[in-house]
């Protein structure tokens, strides 16, 4: 099947739809799909969103077109900005879930992931004094989860060295090790809501809090995400494709989000 | 009655070499910015021509390459760091991985949460600052500094994050007058979290503005009351300085290819000549300038790009 949009700008539509007008978006470093995905929900259907844009707050549903980007672009910033806000407010009000100023939603990732969507970006290996992969950090991860109401992880690839059965280590934490976890460690936002990789869509099951196949992107099987993901998806009965990008979609993504195509490659 | 002796009100102004010069092995050397915005090159170049060791680096924020420069010239031996990489040009700082995964490099592990509170915790001369990031994972395991303990009042557990007070924090901005005043263009990062904490604080900018004008803008002082101030044009190079340029893309991946080629293979060969030429070579930051070439310098202007209405 000879698909007319790029793997990238697949994933930055389907975040996009579940991303709601008046959430307050933001992206971290590194993450042009993210970006993309927030930018794509106000211009399609989010006129009172926030976006985080050069480290700021905005507003930028008039402006013609933007591009997505480096995170320090201080052009960005220039043009655009309503709100100057310094890094560490951040820690104050701004990622504490329902509060005023807050960040709603963020998409995170990882270099591994488990069943119950807890994250590790220390490393890999047994001794993390000489770990076999040093990864760059967990970034401010382990806050955002522990309070922001719409999380959702992308995997920026889908095998079993990144979907795995036991995390090295537990950088942030998603649902523990179930249920009952994030209420006896007193951990006040609701867990992650959603991951989303180059194959597949995935949630969790409300009573397991276990990673939950919800839809498989065109070109790939359920057989395919089974084999390639490390520990055991729940597979429901019916396992739908996901919705392909739509022509208002990719254009938008095109023509106001990404139009210099760095999400074509 | 004797005439009163002329009082003036003193300049703050010095050069690179002065502002580096208090830093000594073995201390905690903050560097401010965010990930390929805002670091003070030209104080950090001097750093490393200085031959500081066994630093305990607390990078910014979202640190990046000017942290591997100062891991790969052999400053550093503990880094304190919730990030080290270089968005799209490399997901995780070549030196930064390669000296961790060979034991050459002690990571003091945060999340971005524990680095404010650390540094909250020094500003007001508390023993620790409570946290809930990393309540549940492995933090406590990893980074033995912090406990986890039951909250008095209610029971609940948190991690207690001791503090940081950097002994050196050197900074960059825009604008200062030659009183301190600190005015950078965009948001500043977390560089005034950093400056409440250290114990010394010099702040490298692009140019020297008037105390009148300050005070046209006051609202525009991000922080004040600082030890040093150093006027170097385009000195946060190869980064972007926020208002003049944009980070430099060719030279950034220059650098990378050194680093690389040295963390993969051991292989020096490449990152000491990009040292030699660069910062070993080099004595001030004109001559560091002259290096990279002006034409270069000019292309890299934020208003390149701009076109006729």
């Amino acid at each position: 099947m000879k698909r007319n949009y790029s793997t990238d700008e697949l994933l930055a539509c389907v975040m996009s739809r579940y991303i709601d007008d008046g959430e307050n978006v933001a992206s971290g470093a590194n993450a042009l799909v993210p970006q993309a995905a927030g930018l794509l929900a106000h211009f399609h259907h989010g006129p009172n969103m926030r976006f985080y844009m050069g480290q700021t707050w905005t507003n930028v549903f008039n402006v013609p077109s933007v591009q997505i980007g480096s995170l320090t672009d201080y052009k960005a910033y220039r043009g655009n900005a309503e709100y100057s806000r310094r890094h560490e407010e951040g820690f104050d009000r701004a990622f504490l879930g329902r509060k005023r100023g807050a960040f709603s939603t963020f998409f995170i990732g990882a270099i591994q992931i488990d069943r119950y969507g807890n994250l590790n970006m220390f490393g890999v290996g047994d001794d993390y004094h000489h770990l076999k992969f040093r990864a760059p950090g967990i970034v401010g991860l382990a806050h955002c989860l522990n309070f922001m109401h719409n999380i959702y992880i992308y995997a920026t690839n889908h095998t079993k060295r990144l979907f795995v059965e036991k995390l090295d280590y537990v950088s942030a934490v998603g649902y523990g090790d179930g249920p009952d976890f994030r209420k006896k460690w007193h951990l006040a936002g609701p867990g992650p809501k959603m991951c989303v990789s180059p194959m597949a869509i995935m949630d969790f099951d409300e009573k397991t809090k276990r990673m939950r196949l919800k839809s498989v992107h065109a070109g790939f099987t359920v057989d395919q995400v089974i084999e390639n993901t490390g520990f055991e998806l729940l597979i429901p009965e019916n396992v739908p494709f996901t919705e392909p990008p739509t022509d208002e979609e990719l254009h938008i993504l095109r023509t106001r989000v990404d139009p210099a195509g760095l999400l074509r490659g | 009655m004797e005439a009163q002796k002329e009082l003036k009100r003193k300049s703050l102004i010095i050069d690179e070499k002065e502002a580096v010069s208090c830093i000594e092995d073995g201390m905690i050397v903050a560097v401010g910015g965010f990930l390929l915005s805002s670091h003070p090159m030209a104080l950090v170049r001097q750093m490393i021509k200085r031959g500081i060791k066994n630093l305990t680096l607390m990078p910014a924020i979202s640190s990046s390459l000017e942290a591997d420069l100062l891991i790969g010239t052999g400053c550093v031996k503990r880094i304190i760091t919730s990030y080290c990489g270089a968005e799209s040009y490399a997901p995780v700082c070549p030196l930064f991985r390669a000296f961790a995964q060979q034991g050459k490099l002690e990571v003091y592990e945060v999340d971005e949460s524990h680095y404010y509170s650390a540094l909250k915790a020094a500003a007001l001369e508390l023993p620790f600052f409570p946290d809930r990031a990393g309540v549940g994972g492995d933090f406590a395991k990893v980074n033995p500094n912090y406990k986890l303990f039951d909250d008095p009042l209610k029971g609940e557990p948190l991690l207690a994050i001791p503090p940081i007070a950097p002994d050196v924090a050197l900074l960059y901005a825009a604008h200062s007058d030659p009183f301190g005043n600190i005015q950078p263009l965009g948001t500043g990062f977390g560089d005034r979290m950093i400056w409440l904490a250290s114990k010394k604080v010099f702040v490298q900018v692009e140019k020297i503005i008037k105390n009148e004008e300050v005070k046209q803008f006051p609202e525009r002082t991000a922080y004040f009351e600082v030890d040093g101030i150093v006027r170097a044009p385009y000195g946060g190079h190869p980064f972007a300085g926020p208002g003049y340029y944009t980070e430099d893309a060719e030279h950034i991946r220059e650098y990378l290819a050194a680093a690389e080629l040295l963390a993969k293979d051991g292989d020096r060969t490449s990152y000491d000549a990009y040292l030699d030429k660069y910062i070993y070579g080099v004595d001030t930051n004109v001559d560091y300038l002259e290096k990279v070439g002006l034409g270069h310098l000019l292309s890299l202007h934020e208003d390149i790009g701009i076109e006729g209405e």
